[in-house]
């Protein structure tokens, strides 16, 4: 449904977008994340038409966006970083307006506005100034704008900045809701939205792509060696060697911001926290706590991004 | 077509939900109305003077000094109040980031920018219609003025009116900031009419300049030196001095061409300027 290829885009000398590729399939749900002027709003630009790219191609639905934009601007349902809004419109009128040059027949118009002002909770403001709005339900509105032609592919940068937590699980559920028919890519800085609404991660670092996975993948990222910690309330000084000596165990090591906690890695493949207790148990060294370390989606993002920088 | 009228209209609506259009179509009003009234006054007041003396009264014309030195003043106005209509169109939209809704919808560069225009024309067209009330008012009186030349007058300023919207659309296309692009435009029109202003004393002909400029080759090749001179070229550059056959009651089409011709350049410079805008980032 998307497909990019060697794009580049310079600003002056500095490169927003260094030479990506990927592509989208129809009804996956991509997250785009990576830290702040990574790139990702400038390849959202490309892929919307709104910049064209240095170098390099974007195709949307089989259709250039630069050969071929408006066949590809028909397709595609934007929401900029800032909801681009009329201030001085009413939610109504505005996304009418919007309607007729998204190229919605005439005689759709009002009940795709009807059905978008309902998807996104807009019923109690459709008739007010979008001015007067608060930045959630402005928020919404913008998103109301990018869904109303019933777009292949589905572009929204941020949705979820300056929503409060019950318009979050809302908009999410929008979002879920268009995977399958629709293609949907949405950048975000919370790593969480991504778990929790993306089938595929994609990780962009300055202008470059440092990950390219599907969820299950990067969580096996972390898991390559499993750790665990223990707390002991009688560790004597010979803790580090019976626990060694057990298969698998790759090393031990003592948390020095506790007393008697200690860090235990072992191989990935198996899981060896029944030796580890047994061990503890027969040395007698009082098994206070006992705790499997889960690398969280925040550290492995942390590590790529950190690892691409020091490339 | 379709998206032109929608851009169009929502520019409409937009100039009729903010002050501004009653800002500028009422001071536009008051102060025309005002000054046909003053030249209405003076005009009966010098009929009554010489009401006994034929050869003074026959020379005195409605249309000469009411209808005439009326234009005088809207084309002034024009020249000042124009700017501040056009200000908000393009430049409003970057500011704000709507330009991304507009340029990541199916809409080419060229509709958005012809859909402004027509919503600034619509505003000039209905600040020009109510003053159509005015050589109607003079109509129902014994001074009957003479309609043709009138409604001339009327079409000369109405292309004025829409020439200082163009070069206003293409100012506000080149800022994000309204005010830059009301000065821009205010300077670029007062530029336009007083252009004229040293053409009097620029006697050299333009065959001589371009043979300056060329080190002798234009002289080499025998292009002759005689011809129009640079003072005739600005003059025929002048906003307003193309506007003067009109308010004679002349319709020339050399001015109906200037016109046309300014307004359709600025609108293709407005879209060439967009359009690298996109290329700059």
């Amino acid at each position: 449904m998307i497909e990019v290829s060697g794009v580049t885009k310079k600003y002056g000398e500095r490169a927003a977008v260094d030479g990506i590729d990927f592509t989208v399939s129809r009804g996956e749900i991509l997250g785009f994340l990576g830290p702040n002027g990574a790139g990702k709003t400038t390849t959202m630009r490309i892929l919307t038409g709104y910049v064209p790219p240095t170098s390099g191609t974007a195709r949307v639905a089989g259709f250039d966006v630069q050969q071929n934009p408006i066949e590809a601007k028909r397709r595609i349902g934007y929401l900029p970083e800032h909801p681009p809004l009329y201030t001085d419109m009413l939610v109504r009128p505005f996304l009418r307006f919007v309607a007729t040059i998204r190229d919605v027949p005439r005689k759709e118009i009002n009940t795709r506005v009807d059905r978008a002002i309902d998807r996104c909770g807009l019923t109690p403001v459709a008739d007010r100034l979008i001015g007067h709005l608060s930045k959630g339900y402005q928020q919404r509105v913008g998103l109301a704008q990018a869904i109303l032609h019933d777009p292949d592919v589905l572009i929204l940068d941020e949705p979820m900045v300056g929503l409060d937590p019950a318009q979050i699980i809302d908009i999410r559920q929008l979002i879920k809701s268009f995977a399958g028919a629709h293609t949907v890519i949405l950048s975000t800085h919370i790593l969480a939205e991504v778990t929790m609404t993306c089938n595929r991660v994609l990780i962009i670092n300055e202008g470059k792509i440092a990950a390219d996975e599907t969820l299950e993948q990067l969580a096996a990222r972390g898991e390559r060696t499993r750790r665990v910690t223990l707390r002991l309330a009688r560790p004597g000084d010979g803790v580090e060697g019976p626990l060694r000596a057990i298969p698998g165990v790759l090393s031990v090591s003592r948390d020095d911001g506790q007393d008697g906690a200690f860090v235990v890695e072992t191989e990935g493949s198996r899981d060896l926290s029944e030796q580890i207790a047994h061990a503890v148990v027969t040395h007698g060294w009082g098994l206070l706590e006992m705790r499997p370390i889960t690398r969280s989606l925040e550290d492995i993002y942390i590590r790529i991004t950190q690892r691409v920088d020091a490339a | 077509m379709k998206n032109v009228l929608a851009i169009a209209w929502r520019e409409i609506r937009t100039y009729f939900t903010s002050p501004l259009a009653y800002v500028v179509v009422g001071v536009f009003l008051v102060l025309s109305g005002y000054i046909f009234y003053a030249s209405l006054v003076r005009f009966s007041n010098l009929c009554l003077q010489y009401g006994n003396n034929p050869y003074v009264f026959n020379q005195l014309n409605v249309n000469d000094m009411v209808v005439r030195p009326l234009f005088g003043s809207i084309l002034v106005m024009f020249l000042l109040m124009l700017p501040v209509v056009t200000m908000r169109l393009l430049a409003e939209e970057r500011r704000s980031g709507t330009a991304e809704l507009l340029f990541t919808c199916p809409v080419t560069s060229a509709q958005v920018i012809l859909g402004k225009y027509l919503g600034a024309a619509f505003l000039l067209v209905v600040m020009l219609g109510v003053t159509l009330s005015y050589p109607l008012l003079i109509l129902t009186t014994s001074a009957k003025p003479d309609m043709g030349p009138t409604l001339v007058a009327y079409l000369g300023v109405l292309l004025f009116g829409l020439a200082c919207l163009g070069v206003g659309l293409l100012v506000s296309a080149m800022t994000e900031n309204q005010i830059v692009a009301a000065v821009g435009s205010f300077g670029a029109l007062l530029m336009l009419w007083a252009i004229t202003w040293i053409a009097d004393s620029a006697t050299m002909t333009v065959a001589s300049l371009m043979n300056s400029a060329t080190f002798g080759l234009w002289e080499k090749l025998h292009l002759g030196t005689g011809g129009p001179t640079l003072g005739d070229l600005l003059n025929k550059l002048s906003i307003t001095e193309h506007f003067q056959d009109f308010r004679k009651g002349l319709l020339d089409t050399e001015h109906v061409i200037f016109y046309l011709s300014l307004i359709f350049f600025s609108l293709f410079m407005t879209q060439r300027v967009v359009e690298s805008r996109k290329w700059r980032g």
